[in-house]
């Protein structure tokens, strides 16, 4: 856009002319490449399939160039300044930080996290580390209240809201080198930040960085030959597992303005074209890959020990040990190429791409040392590289890469471990992603040669998932749904009931039939109390009736008053006891203490059953009078369990009353009331009525696939 | 049971959606069945660990005994970490009334599924030789000579699964043609696990597959005929995949479902096949 010959060192006065100083306005506040914001939050949110990569049919990046809008910067810059002059000094970086990112239009709420690259979106790496931002971005917040000096002095954090900072004062570099610091790894159990932007000290003298884009100044009296390379501000977070850039080549016209719309769309200018002519005779002699900071920066990545990179003069590889022997990789590169850059860290591989094309792994055994995203450059030819942080969509589609569309094995895999984590199978949730782990180790401990990348990629996050899953809930309600669900189970509907009570009381009160069903299911569990002594006696019955039958008749005659006394008493709803039963069954040598239990316990259930009898007559929200009647009828029945209501008595019950009750609470928690996999079966049960019409699907029957109790399982 | 208490908040989208949305949840299911569906999954697909854990929570009787699991998952993870002959030795293993020299049956049944295996074997064979430079490729010839070559003449399949296989001696293994490239790939571990897997079901007379992934396919199927039939169904069935952990995944995840019923044609296809093998 500017027409200042290269060369001059950087921050020379002579370099101060507004123009100039627009354009590191427009790289800095965002407009310099990036895409139009609706463009840019599509991407993140909206993740197309496949999307073809954003280049036009001769493989030339559709984007708005460095040089668009020259003669808006200005206004940009007076609004940055304006807008922080008007506002309190403790919130004036925040404003700037607004006003500046304004085309990227990222709320000050997620300020902290500048960006997020769209294949790390969801991951744990990212999550871990909004939180600290988020935790850090609160210290500010005190900070900033606490003291109006706070703008002033940014705190020498590695947090990337800092990495903004320079972004408040585009018209001044000096500060920029100020602010700018190289941070120090943050302790290991705090996320690394993600590399956002080129570290503006390397490379003083030779180049001019701005955010991220990088071009050779250096002075006119160095040769041709002369290199310099750069680094990222942070190196790549090994936890990402990928992490990806990528840099787009750029020229910078030699001579006179060409006006941005010259070099992408479809009106280019014969001059362009001559322009371009005259750049693709040389491959550029440009290095785009990674290093440590041992690398030095004077040399081309690639060329220097503990740096590894792809040159586009000669298409080659090259790595420290190399000795500067590159190895034929791929395709040479030029102006208007997007060359992306990824480290697969779980494999310890390295790969590239070329306009969005895979080109293969290039390194391997990449050792374990932090590693910043690097480029070199050469004076000759003139290029301009621009860097995609993340901050845009990429032009290869590295979502895919890293997260592949769910096959169905894994798509089963997920509907399983989601379920499961949703109905509070806590432990099952544990289990199967300790078992779904082992099975993706297993086929990683192969003795052979190192795995593809993405199958190993993949399995890696459904584990991932999986364990997130596991937490779906909170701890805390986790542990309060399996307890009340284990309640239940056992028939200890009592303490359920308490657990409840005591943690989820809306849930009850919002809730009657529940209530309502826990405690018919409480009466049915005191029956079938009674009704396993019953047995328990009739076994001991027979038992002695093998033998000589020594009949007491004081203890039968005391029973069977007892039955009487029984019987008188508890009338209840025309259900009436039967004591010529009762007593058939206390007709043997039973010893008394049975006996008394039994009726013991009979007694407690039936004053329970008038209990809810007197609750639930009159009916009211939620209760079932039907139920109430045939799950009282039991009462009247020598053997509840065979009688015509004796399914009630079934533990199977159980099952119904803790899902319930676990999706009440779920409910009530917030969360979706339905597992996936359940919706899963329900769509599909409505698709294929809608085509059963005489259609393909007259003769699917979905419950077919659930019918498992008619199946041998 | 619990259909009644799930009042989901309308969509805010169409009416058709609304009116799909509303069918959906008209459809009655019982915890019950979706548990047992899950338990099914567990065996069938092998996960021991959670299946046992499942037993105890939902409250469900195995009628399966572990250990047949565990014999299924560990021939699955001799086949991942690429130790077939381990794995063949234990698929023999299985039918005790076989005596070692006899072939087994499961794979003397199956042929094509014992030289999908003898084949893999070669495959890791040659990745051990290939893994180092001057690596000894003797032993790969001479399993393929002894094993592979007395068979592939009764299939033309074979002939040319052998020849692809024993061309990746040939090339380098970083410039494999994406045809050569798919056999070392980890993916047809898997997919070999897979069907021995099913093979041993099926040869314990059970069902072959989870009947989940009959679902699941069901699902991709009628999607597929009630899109071609035009019906009023939404653009976007979502079943709410992570949608509750991460606002912005939630395309994402409308699109892996998605993916895997339209995009995928072998799944459609497989389909078909099942659906039809249904009605007769």
């Amino acid at each position: 856009m500017t027409d200042l010959p290269p060369g001059g060192a950087r921050g020379a006065p002579t370099y101060t002319s507004p123009g100039r100083r627009s354009s590191y306005a427009s790289v800095v506040s965002g407009t310099a490449f990036s895409p139009p914001i609706s463009n840019s939050l599509t991407n993140i949110l909206n993740d197309s399939p496949s999307y073809p990569p954003s280049s036009s049919p001769d493989g030339r990046p559709r984007r708005t160039l460095s040089g668009a809008d020259a003669d808006m910067q200005s206004i940009s810059i007076s609004r940055n300044m304006t807008s922080a002059d008007a506002v309190p000094p403790e919130s004036r970086r925040y404003c700037a930080w607004a006003a500046s990112d304004s085309e990227i239009n990222f709320s000050v709420s997620e300020s902290s996290s500048s960006f997020t690259p769209s294949y790390l979106i969801g991951s744990a790496y990212i999550e871990g580390l909004e939180e600290a931002q988020r935790a850090k971005l609160v210290a500010q917040h005190r900070e900033a209240n606490g003291s109006s000096t706070a703008t002033s002095n940014p705190p020498l954090s590695t947090s990337s809201s800092n990495i903004h900072l320079p972004r408040m004062a585009p018209s001044h570099r000096g500060m920029t080198y100020d602010i700018i610091e190289k941070e120090p790894p943050l302790a290991s159990d705090q996320p690394m930040p993600l590399p956002s932007q080129w570290s503006a000290d390397d490379g003083k003298d030779v180049l001019e960085i701005t955010g991220n884009a990088v071009r050779y100044t250096g002075p006119l009296h160095k040769t041709d030959h002369e290199a310099a390379a750069v680094r990222a501000d942070h190196p790549m977070p090994a936890q990402c597992g990928i992490y990806y850039f990528e840099v787009r080549i750029e020229a910078k016209p030699y001579h006179g303005y060409v006006p941005p719309s010259a070099y992408f769309g479809p009106q280019r200018t014969p001059r362009f074209v001559y322009l371009q002519f005259a750049y693709k005779r040389r491959f550029s002699m440009v290095a785009i890959g990674f290093s440590s900071t041992k690398a030095s920066l004077e040399r081309l990545p690639g060329w220097e020990t503990e740096s590894w990179a792809y040159h586009g003069d000669d298409g080659k590889s090259f790595f420290g040990e190399s000795q500067g022997q590159g190895r034929t990789y791929g395709p040479q590169f030029t102006v208007g190429d997007i060359i992306g850059c990824g480290v697969n860290f779980h494999t310890r591989e390295a790969f590239f791409t070329k306009n969005g094309i895979f080109l293969g792994v290039a390194f391997t055994n990449i050792p374990d040392i932090p590693l910043f995203p690097s480029v070199g450059l050469k004076r000759q030819p003139p290029v301009y590289l621009v860097t995609n942080f993340g901050r845009d969509k990429f032009c290869f589609d590295i979502d895919k890469m890293v997260k592949p569309p769910l096959n169905e094995a894994s798509l089963m895999q997920e509907l399983v471990a989601q379920f499961l984590a949703h109905d509070g199978y806590v432990e099952t949730a544990r289990a199967f992603a300790e078992d779904v782990a082992a099975e993706a180790a297993s086929l990683q401990s192969g003795n052979a040669a190192p795995l593809n990348q993405y199958e190993v990629e993949e399995d890696h996050d459904a584990i991932r998932r999986n364990r997130k899953y596991t937490f779906f809930l909170s701890e805390e309600d986790s542990k309060q749904c399996l307890e009340i669900r284990s309640a239940i189970l056992d028939g200890n509907i009592d303490k359920a009931l308490k657990l409840t009570t005591a943690h989820y009381e809306s849930v009850l009160e919002a809730q009657p039939q529940i209530q309502f069903k826990l405690r018919c299911r409480k009466f049915i569990e005191m029956m079938r109390n009674v009704q396993d002594l019953t047995e328990a006696m009739n076994d001991s019955k027979a038992e002695a009736n093998l033998r000589s039958r020594p009949a007491s008749p004081n203890n039968e005659n005391a029973i069977f008053d007892q039955e009487m006394e029984l019987d008188g008493s508890e009338n209840m709803g025309g259900v009436k006891l039967e004591p010529e039963d009762l007593k058939m069954d206390t007709d043997g040598d039973v010893p008394s203490p049975t006996v008394a239990r039994f009726n013991e316990l009979l007694t407690e259930a039936v004053q329970y059953g008038q209990r809810l009898r007197l609750d639930y007559n009159s009916g009211g929200e939620g209760v079932d009078l039907k139920m109430l009647d045939e799950v009282f009828s039991l009462v009247c029945y020598a053997d509840p369990k065979s009688s015509i209501h004796g399914h009630y008595l079934d533990s199977e019950g159980r099952v119904a009353v803790a899902e319930e009750l676990n999706s009440a609470i779920l409910v009530s928690l917030g969360k979706s009331s339905e597992a996936a996999l359940e919706r899963l079966y329900r769509q599909t049960e409505v698709l294929v009525k809608e085509i059963s019409d005489g259609g393909p699907g007259a003769f699917i029957n979905v419950r077919n696939d659930l019918a498992w109790q008619r199946d041998s399982e | 049971m619990s259909a009644n208490i799930m009042s989901r908040t309308p969509s805010t989208a169409t009416p058709v959606w609304n009116q799909f949305e509303r069918k959906v949840d008209e459809v009655k299911t019982t915890k019950t069945d979706i548990n047992h569906l899950v338990m099914d999954y567990l065996i069938t697909n092998g996960y021991p660990g959670a299946a046992k854990r499942f037993a105890a929570e939902a409250n469900i009787q195995l009628k399966t005994d572990l250990e047949s699991i565990h014999e299924r998952v560990e021939i699955r993870s001799a086949i991942y970490s690429g130790d077939i002959k381990l794995a063949i030795e234990k698929l023999n293993e299985l039918n005790p009334e076989c005596k070692a020299n006899e072939i087994n049956q499961i794979l003397d049944q199956n042929q094509s599924l014992h030289f999908a295996l003898l084949r893999l074997q070669l495959i890791e064979l040659i990745r051990t030789c290939t893994s180092v430079p001057n690596g000894d490729i003797k032993p790969a010839l001479e399993f393929a000579t002894l094993q592979l070559a007395p068979r592939a003449p009764t299939n033309p399949q074979f002939l040319e699964d052998m020849e692809r296989t024993l061309s990746l001696l040939i090339f380098p293994k970083d410039q494999l043609v994406p045809g050569l490239a798919t056999l070392l790939d980890p993916g047809l571990r898997k997919e070999i696990a897979a069907r021995v897997n099913e093979a041993i079901l099926e040869h314990q007379g059970a069902r072959k597959e989870a009947r989940l992934r009959h679902l699941v396919k069901t699902r991709a199927f009628a999607e597929n005929k009630a899109r071609e039939a035009k019906k009023d169904i939404p653009d976007k069935l979502d079943i709410g995949l992570l949608s509750e952990t991460h606002d912005s995944t939630h395309s994402r995840n409308n699109n892996h479902v998605n993916g895997s019923t339209n995009g995928n044609g072998d799944i459609v296809m497989t389909n078909n096949g099942d659906v039809d093998s249904m009605m007769s």
